[in-house]
């Protein structure tokens, strides 16, 4: 059998993932996230400021019970990336950097996230 | 004890599949390797390396219930079962746990593993004070056993572009070493191009694997702050007593 | 500061980026809690000073470079083959710079 087509295991589902892991992965795909959006929050922004109808135009998207939702799952991706983003800028200047306290930012980025997100919803609601 | 271990044999296997096994647990079964050893007896074409039986060769790296380790120092008493043994995520499958390690290999000599000291050598040694012997602990105990960079999405995805945290501690070991006259080159290496050390993310998997305690990515964060030219701190790498998996 | 390529410069913008707009964020939201504009003019006119406009000029410039070095990044892990890679980053690249033409515009609306 040839060198090249050797097997891998890469079946993430049985790989145990850290939480350290986790807030990364997170990270990554809110970042994603995020950069989708932001074509969105330019067009609302124009629209916003175009005239008075426009501005009365996305107040009124905004009221609307599925773009509530939408932008809880945004408020939840910003807050992640945004805390998952400050403890990576502390552990470049080596603060919180020993394996033990960054296993315990990673639960505060994890769980704070989903915090925000949902004292937004409740803010919205 | 139960056990599923991945087997393959590229002779009459399509792809790796589980298989059980059963085994009664003697006295002496401590650690992992002891069961699979036995377990031989039962059945002998089941293929693992291993070799000082210690933890200090590396050679019985295998990924256990999801997690890397090195099955002579995974204590039988705390595994979940069934036990369920792979190969080391990412890397080729050889036959059966036998994993291939020539990427593994190449991206540690890219590194310019040896010290690289041109002047004319002294009368005995060359010196070295022992706070700046100190610098290299945390990254000369790496015993190259590949569980960290077999448990680092980064290396998952480029393993022959990224350098992945084995091949990037022992740079570590060099960069930081006073006796070392090759610093600069080894930082253009590294910091030359988007993906010798710069694919790191800080995800952490290295350091909560490494079965001898070590973080590689504090070395990577401390190579990075070199190569951006700020200050390094100083002392050697922090170690954490090692977890084995469950 | 002889800059080391791409690797290292990269990793500078995507932390000051982040970090001025961490500021920016901060400010925006209390800002808006102490003052919310809720007529068109009230928004119209807040966006059109000078201050403002400058203000958001520069949290686009940092959040599109902020975008560059985090889309760049998830390209070169997951698009292996070069001319695709080279491809997709011409578009992020492309998107990108559309986006800040759009802001500048939006502002420069206001000015009439």
């Amino acid at each position: 059998m040839a060198r090249s087509t050797r097997p891998v295991f890469l079946n993430l589902t049985q790989i145990r993932m850290p939480v350290g892991a986790l807030t990364s992965i997170g990270h990554r795909v809110t970042g994603v996230l995020l950069a989708a959006s932001v074509p969105v929050g330019v067009f609302l922004l124009d629209r916003s400021l175009q005239d008075e109808q426009g501005f009365a135009d996305v107040a009124g998207l905004l009221a609307h019970r599925a773009v509530k939702v939408a932008m809880v799952i945004v408020v939840w991706a910003l807050a992640h990336h945004l805390l998952a983003g400050v403890r990576h800028l502390l552990s470049d200047f080596d603060v919180g950097s020993p394996l033990r306290l960054a296993r315990r930012s990673a639960w505060f980025v994890n769980l704070g996230g989903v915090a925000v997100a949902l004292f937004a919803a409740a803010a919205l609601s | 004890m139960k056990l599923s271990i991945s087997r393959y044999n590229p002779e009459h296997d399509e792809s790796p599949y589980l298989q059980d096994y059963e085994i009664e647990l003697v006295a002496s079964d401590h650690m992992l390797l002891d069961v699979l050893l036995r377990l031989k007896q039962q059945d002998d074409t089941l293929s693992f390396r291993r070799s000082c039986r210690e933890g200090v060769c590396g050679s019985d790296a295998m990924n256990i219930n999801g997690r890397n380790g090195l099955a002579c120092i995974t204590r039988t008493s705390t595994l979940r079962e069934p036990v369920v043994i792979r190969p080391l995520p990412g890397f080729p499958i050889i036959r059966d746990l036998f994993v291939d390690m020539t990427q593994f290999f190449k991206q540690y000599e890219s590194i310019t593993p040896y010290l690289v000291n041109d002047e004319s050598p002294p009368e005995k040694e060359r010196l070295q004070s022992p706070a700046e012997r100190d610098r290299l602990n945390g990254a000369y105990e790496c015993i190259l056993c590949a569980c960290c960079s077999s448990q680092c999405p980064s290396y998952w995805w480029n393993p022959d572009k990224f350098v992945g945290p084995a091949g990037l501690i022992k740079a570590y070991r060099f960069i930081f070493d006073s006796r070392d006259r090759a610093t600069e080159q080894r930082l253009d290496d590294l910091g030359g191009d988007p993906y010798r050390l710069f694919r790191c993310r800080t995800i952490m998997n290295c350091a909560e694997v490494c079965p001898k305690g070590l973080e590689p990515v504090r070395a990577i964060e401390a190579i990075r702050l070199k190569i951006a030219q700020l200050p390094v701190h100083q002392g050697g790498l922090e170690t954490h007593p090692p977890k084995s998996p469950k | 500061m002889r800059l080391r390529f791409t690797g290292l410069a990269a990793w500078w913008v995507q932390r000051a980026s982040a970090v001025f707009m961490l500021l920016f964020i901060v400010f925006a939201l209390v800002a808006f809690w102490l003052y919310p504009r809720h007529s068109y003019l009230e928004w119209r006119s807040w966006a059109s000073s000078p201050c403002v406009v400058m203000a958001i000029l520069a949290f686009f410039a940092a959040l599109l470079l902020h975008m560059w070095v985090g889309l760049r990044d998830v390209l070169l892990d997951y698009a292996k083959p070069a001319g695709l890679r080279r491809l997709l980053l011409g578009g992020v690249a492309g998107s990108l710079f559309g986006m800040a033409v759009w802001v500048v515009l939006i502002l420069a609306r206001l000015q009439t």
